[in-house]
């Protein structure tokens, strides 16, 4: 009864949350954007034993699927502590009154458990089970197999809630269990200890065995107690959140040399670091630098350049257009101080331009190892980090003058479009689509050489005139400035 | 110091500043009193050029502050915590603020030790950002932050809010120290009649917008304000 209030008023809060906005085709986006995330899981639940035979031909899918149960697990748990969030502050409120701590702490728990990644297992094993297992082993069998994964989708979340709470350093965690991953793979594959072909026979022998599922559903349990009690006696909310104190204070000292810009550089960098949210845009900037090897491969063999093109974009100017577009927004919180400071406009704009090149150049000198795979992805590599630098810093420079909506850095990073408008969507296409277009074109008139010569053009005539476009970007600024500090201040 | 020219500033036809003609001198401690919405907030950051004015201009110097920069020179403020950077520490905001004005950390150290019997041992060295704060504390921060830039127009807004009684008598000391230099124009806003009365040489009173009383500071101006704000 107390803990539906409870519920309710989380609900609440998310219905209310300022960052929702009130446009409608916002909603409606997003709706569509998490439907088909779900559908498409679903679909991998349902195609994956058809899927399976192919990819290990020859065997039982059953098997195969049980094999890798306990990488899920470990691979799960890896995911989770990177991305599942404690839900400590939700209590706050309710410390005060008169409710029972008991009452509290199952609060505490279902509310942790209400989150994606507890609900997407489902989507998986559900159709999997359905499709191969009950034809296989009949209906009680499988469904004690559900239980018996179920228990584990458990288990895995209390453990990393537990671990959450008990250290401050998740990353310490995360790295042994990254370790502790590749060590059990590569001990697999190098044949000295067969840990797949473990986890494929307790999970049979489960199937086999239904009523063993018991000890499943006991070890989550046990890790269930061991977090609620734990829970139970550290019920302060200081003991309950993140420490204040900074671990490691990383000042960028070098940049000190570099004069007012060098301040302002490193002030991003701070912002980036310490920040969840940007934080988690260098992590995709540098998953992304991998997308090479999962698509370049199919489009060198069909020669397609101009793919190739746009993956080499996105590859090496990804944290130009998602830090761009909120280029000033990130500093909405202190803007008001950030235009009262005692520097100009021009040395701030020239410093963003510079925090973005950068990036994008440590970015371009990561992908150089492509040149590995084929050498012509370093000419075309080389014309997409030109463009980047040399015409797109500037157009996300200009576009995100047109920002005017407050962003709360605090907020986690993932799924989270505050400050996200329509706008922002067609620009990202703009940028990354436009020049994959013209390079098309251009590749298919002049030829490719001519195509990679002339976006390299492109890129080092914006470089050469970059002092005169940044007085112009200046004076744009100039003109949205007030507009930009009354935006930001509606929090 | 600053000259304001028939400024006015309305948000949804209701005027948030209306001020015909206003001079702030060199050597002035400036007082800013008035109920909550006389747009006293307002008018600090037209004062900064963080609203663009409706009509009518502000000067500085003798240049307008909405189409030259170099007043960022000589000018510093604090008006509220959207003029700190919070995932700084308060010794790197310190820097950062220091270095804006050609200050090396040596300069910002001095400074800093100056103001020890103002933080009271609870702002710096504690490895915490600014965020993490209370907000008497983050208070301290922008105002020795603003006063670290040396400035000679001073604009702090309420900055006796939050303070704990020990540091509210400090800044007070403060105020009258940097008074005595008399190359600095020192605007302070505050609800508190007493120490707007002890510390300012001169006191506006702001209602709807309007400066409706412009009188020397002191006692006489003590007992003006309290029939004033006396509630019927």
């Amino acid at each position: 009864m107390m803990l539906s209030v409870f519920l309710r008023h989380q609900w609440m809060a998310f219905r209310r949350r300022s960052s929702a906005g009130n446009s409608m085709a916002m909603h409606i986006i997003l709706g569509i954007f998490y439907f088909l995330i779900f559908a498409e899981i679903a679909g991998l639940g349902i195609l994956l034993p058809f899927i399976l035979p192919e990819l290990a031909p020859g065997k039982d899918p059953a098997i195969v699927f049980c094999s890798y149960i306990i990488y899920y697990f470990l691979i799960g748990l890896l995911v989770r502590l990177q991305f599942q969030e404690l839900p400590s502050l939700s209590i706050q409120p309710y410390l005060a009154l008169n409710i029972r701590r008991k009452r509290l702490l199952r609060f505490l728990n279902v509310r942790s458990l209400l989150h994606i990644i507890n609900v997407l297992p489902f989507f998986v094993f559900i159709p999997f089970t359905i499709v191969i297992f009950v034809p296989q082993y009949g209906l009680v069998s499988s469904g004690c197999f559900l239980i018996a994964l179920f228990a584990l989708v458990a288990s895995n979340h209390f453990l990393n809630m537990y671990v959450k709470r008990k250290s401050v350093s998740n990353s310490r965690w995360f790295f042994v269990l990254l370790l502790l991953i590749v060590l059990l793979k590569s001990l697999d594959y190098f044949k000295f200890l067969p840990i797949e072909k473990i986890s494929a026979e307790v999970f049979i022998y489960l199937l086999e065995h239904p009523l063993h599922c018991i000890f499943f559903v006991a070890a989550a349990w046990l890790i269930f107690l061991l977090h609620n009690n734990y829970l139970r006696s550290h019920l302060y909310i200081e003991e309950l959140l993140p420490e204040g104190k900074i671990k490691t204070a990383n000042t960028f000292s070098l940049l000190n040399r570099f004069g007012d810009t060098g301040e302002m550089i490193a002030l991003d960098l701070k912002l980036i670091v310490r920040n969840k949210r940007p934080r988690n845009l260098i992590i995709c900037s540098a998953v992304i630098l991998f997308y090479g090897l999962l698509f370049y491969p199919q489009y060198l063999h069909t020669g397609n350049y101009s793919m190739l093109f746009l993956f080499a974009l996105l590859i090496t100017g990804l944290f130009v257009s998602n830090y761009g577009q909120f280029l000033f927004a990130w500093q909405s919180s202190h803007f008001d101080g950030m235009m009262s400071y005692n520097f100009n406009v021009q040395q701030y704009i020239r410093s963003k331009f510079l925090l973005l090149s950068t990036v994008c150049s440590l970015q371009f000198i990561f992908a150089g190892l492509y040149g590995f795979m084929d050498w012509i992805l370093l000419p075309i590599q080389l014309a997409a980090f030109l463009y980047s630098i040399g015409v797109n810093t500037f157009l996300v420079i200009y576009a995100a003058t047109f920002n005017y909506k407050y962003l709360d850095l605090g907020k986690t990073g993932r799924m989270n479009f505050q400050g996200v408008g329509a706008i922002h969507w067609l620009q990202s296409l703009f940028i990354s689509l436009g020049p994959a277009l013209l390079f098309f074109l251009l590749q298919k008139f002049a030829g490719l050489w001519f195509a990679i010569l002339l976006i390299c053009c492109l890129g080092i005539a914006g470089l050469l005139f970059n002092q005169k476009i940044i007085g112009w970007l200046a004076a744009q600024f100039m003109l949205r400035k007030y507009k930009m500090l009354e935006g930001f201040r509606q929090r | 110091m600053i000259t304001v020219q028939n400024l006015i500033k309305t948000y949804n036809g209701i005027a948030a500043a209306d001020i015909e003609a206003l001079e702030l001198h060199a050597g002035e401690v400036v007082g800013l009193v008035g109920n909550n919405g006389a747009g006293k907030t307002t008018f600090f950051r037209l004062l900064l050029d963080l609203i663009r004015t409706d009509k009518g201009a502000i000067f500085s110097k003798g240049m307008p502050v909405s189409s030259t920069e170099k007043w960022k020179n000589y000018t510093a403020a604090y008006i509220d915590e959207g003029f700190l950077i919070d995932y700084l520490t308060p010794e790197e905001y310190f820097y950062f603020a220091g270095k804006l004005n050609n200050q090396s950390k040596a300069d910002v150290d001095a400074v800093l030790l100056h103001y020890q019997d103002f933080f009271d041992d609870s702002i710096l060295n504690k490895q915490k950002f600014i965020r993490d704060y209370s907000r008497g504390n983050q208070s301290k921060i922008g105002i020795v932050a603003a006063l670290l830039c040396k400035p000679e127009f001073l604009i702090l807004d309420e900055p006796f809010a939050n303070l704990d009684p020990s540091t509210k008598l400090r800044l007070l000391t403060m105020i009258k120290e940097m008074a005595a230099d008399k190359r600095m124009c020192i605007f302070i806003s505050s609800h508190d009649i007493n120490h707007v009365s002890e510390v300012c040489t001169r006191i506006l009173l702001m209602e709807k917008g309007k400066i409706i009383k412009d009188i020397a500071g002191g006692d006489a101006a003590y007992g003006e304000m309290v029939e004033y704000f006396r509630v019927k």
